[in-house]
């Protein structure tokens, strides 16, 4: 019952601030071709089927699959579009892994593909039309005009993830100087890879410190950038996979997991999530895919870690949540160099996205770079053989989770 | 300047891209109707005429909503019961964000706490007393709340939260 499903290949599009150089289509194509490069024996005839998938409301073109048909080649074959804010690369995966492993005749070789294209668009109208229908309930309920523009002009994303950061911060005992240790890593490792957006090969502690307040205790130096770029995937069968590739990489264990959203809740009725930090439906994803892919010992078992972490505090926190080390731990880890290139558990060697955000590709980056480390493709390669490794995806009001566990083995529990 | 209105950017590789043709052009988005059901605040509404905190129940998990919840997301129910919750509160979690002042130009702290009073399970969005450094503030910190002179009916009627003493008789 269910096909085993092998990653083949990965491709990334340059990603910068602005590309001006090429519209959406083109962002796509870009990546697709760089995929595709790296099977030769692959042409496109082969494929059969394609997922992808955008937040729309992001650039202002709605349906922007049907525009790039023709760039994608996937005229006349079956295309899907997912979307789920945040974790929408990590959804388009997750589709891609399903399409292969249901076992439908004629349906072996998918394209998942991700892309978003940011400086087209507004994109915090886009995080605002998502927040506001919730939020306007407040006003009925007597919060006037200006309290409501405060929390929305905050932003989205940023303030939802301060309010991560402060508890965070108190409950490991950390300043910002650990803070900005996380970023320092992040953006040294994306100086190393070609498709990265923020690029400081020689920034230091104190220049991150030296940034304003965007929102106390996250600094401009922290935060990620809003990036223009995609990132393609090739899903195939385990017997066709080996004809394509040296090393291909197995999905062991996918999950995806909603827990109540924080901060305002539903309706703006408040969240019985009290503790922005606690991550429930990160720990819960986590046991799903471990569980499915037979792994009991996390911290000893994954060899390579990439997590979605677009401001440091949630990479310190999704690496406790995920069960790679102990709680208030992970802090340590980034000072005596655990984490690094040639440390023991690798992490973000690709810059991760607090370097690199293109919102809708993000969180398939992430199970991307995990997999080419495993083929050894990968660009900021680690020095040590990757048997195992894990991408994570995060999004929705700080509550919805993806992963993907992926290994050079066959390791998945049930048949 | 002061040093809250820089915005210093940190210097990366840059690559210049040969730009195409663009076309300006912006989306005229109509207004939108949302749609809320409130008949469930109108208990909570009606007690705050009175000064008084009430928040509803699910009879499933026994978690205590404030605000008025709908539907348990856990258990699938109606939350029906109603208990008194009480003025005390604690702080959740909190956050500064730095708004430039349309007028005057100037960059202003704007604290934002969420709160959980004492006696329910979930918290919600306030402000604290104008002369409390928010820098000063911690996880758990105790406050009570502020209650404006004439009560009209809106979550607006409790204007602010003002810090308390932790042994002071409230929390007792």
């Amino acid at each position: 019952m269910g096909r085993q499903v092998a990653i083949v290949s990965a491709g990334f599009s340059e990603h910068s601030s602005k590309r001006s150089d090429v519209n959406m289509p083109e962002l796509v194509n870009e990546a697709i071709i760089n995929c595709l490069k790296k099977v030769p024996s692959l042409g496109l005839k082969d494929i059969d089927a394609f997922v992808t998938g955008n937040m729309p409301a992001f650039e202002g073109a709605n349906m922007p699959e049907l525009w790039s048909t023709d760039w994608m080649g996937a005229r006349n074959k079956p295309l899907m579009r997912v979307t789920t804010g945040g974790t929408t690369g990590g959804s388009v995966a997750i589709a891609g892994y399903y399409h292969v492993t249901a076992g439908l005749p004629g349906i072996d070789t998918v394209l998942a593909i991700a892309y978003e294209q940011q400086s087209q668009g507004d994109t915090s109208v886009g995080l605002a039309s998502t927040a506001y229908g919730e939020i306007s309930i407040l006003n009925t309920l007597g919060i006037d005009y200006d309290s409501l523009s405060r929390i929305l002009s905050a932003g989205a994303a940023i303030g939802v993830a301060a309010y991560q950061a402060t508890n965070y911060m108190s409950k490991a005992r950390i300043t910002e100087e650990d803070l900005a240790r996380v970023v320092v890593h992040n953006r040294r490792n994306a100086a190393k890879n070609w498709w990265a957006h923020l690029k400081m090969p020689d920034l230091t502690i104190e220049e991150v410190l030296d940034t304003p307040y965007v929102q106390y205790p996250l600094r401009y130096g922290m935060l990620c950038p809003a990036s223009d770029g995609a990132c393609a995937m090739l899903f195939t069968t385990e017997e066709k996979a080996k004809d394509m590739c040296d090393i291909p990489v197995y999905v062991n264990g996918v999950a995806s997991v909603a827990n109540e959203s924080a901060v305002l809740g539903y309706d703006g009725s408040g969240s019985a999530q009290t503790d922005p930090s606690a991550q429930i439906g990160a720990m819960r994803s986590s046991e799903l895919a471990y569980s499915q892919a037979g792994i009991s010992f996390p911290r000893k078992e994954i060899d390579y870690a990439e997590v979605y972490a677009p401001f440091p505090n949630q990479e310190l926190m999704w690496l406790e949540k995920l069960g790679l080390f102990e709680e208030t731990t992970a802090p340590e880890m980034y000072k005596n160099g655990t984490t690094a290139l040639d440390g023991d558990l690798p992490v973000n060697c690709s810059g991760g996205v607090n370097s690199t955000n293109a919102i809708g590709a993000s969180a398939m980056e992430r199970p991307a770079v995990a997999a080419l480390q495993i083929m050894g493709k990968a660009d900021n390669q680690v020095p040590k053989t990757v048997h195992t490794s894990i991408g994570h995806g995060w999004g929705g009001s700080l509550n919805l989770c993806t992963l993907m566990v992926m290994s050079d083995e066959q390791k998945r529990k049930w048949r | 300047m002061s040093k809250l209105t820089q915005r210093k950017s940190l210097d990366y590789i840059k690559k210049e891209y040969v730009r195409t043709r663009t076309m300006p052009g912006s989306w005229y988005l109509s207004s939108y109707k949302f749609k809320f059901n409130i008949a469930h605040h109108q208990p909570m509404l009606e007690k705050l005429k009175e000064k008084k905190l009430i928040a509803n129940q699910c009879s499933g998990c026994n978690r205590v909503f404030f605000p008025p919840r709908l539907v348990c997301g856990q258990c699938l129910v109606k939350p029906d019961r109603w208990v008194d919750i009480r003025d005390t509160a604690r702080v959740a979690t909190y956050a500064i964000a730095y708004l430039k002042n349309a007028e005057t130009g100037e960059v202003e702290e704007k604290p934002m706490v969420l709160v959980q009073h004492d006696g329910a399970d979930t918290c919600s969005i306030a402000e604290l007393a104008p002369g409390v450094n928010v820098k000063d503030t911690y996880i758990g910190m105790p406050i009570k709340a502020h209650w404006s002179e004439t009560a009209t009916g809106g979550l607006m009627d409790i204007e602010y939260y003002d810090p308390i003493e932790d042994d002071a008789k409230d929390v007792k």
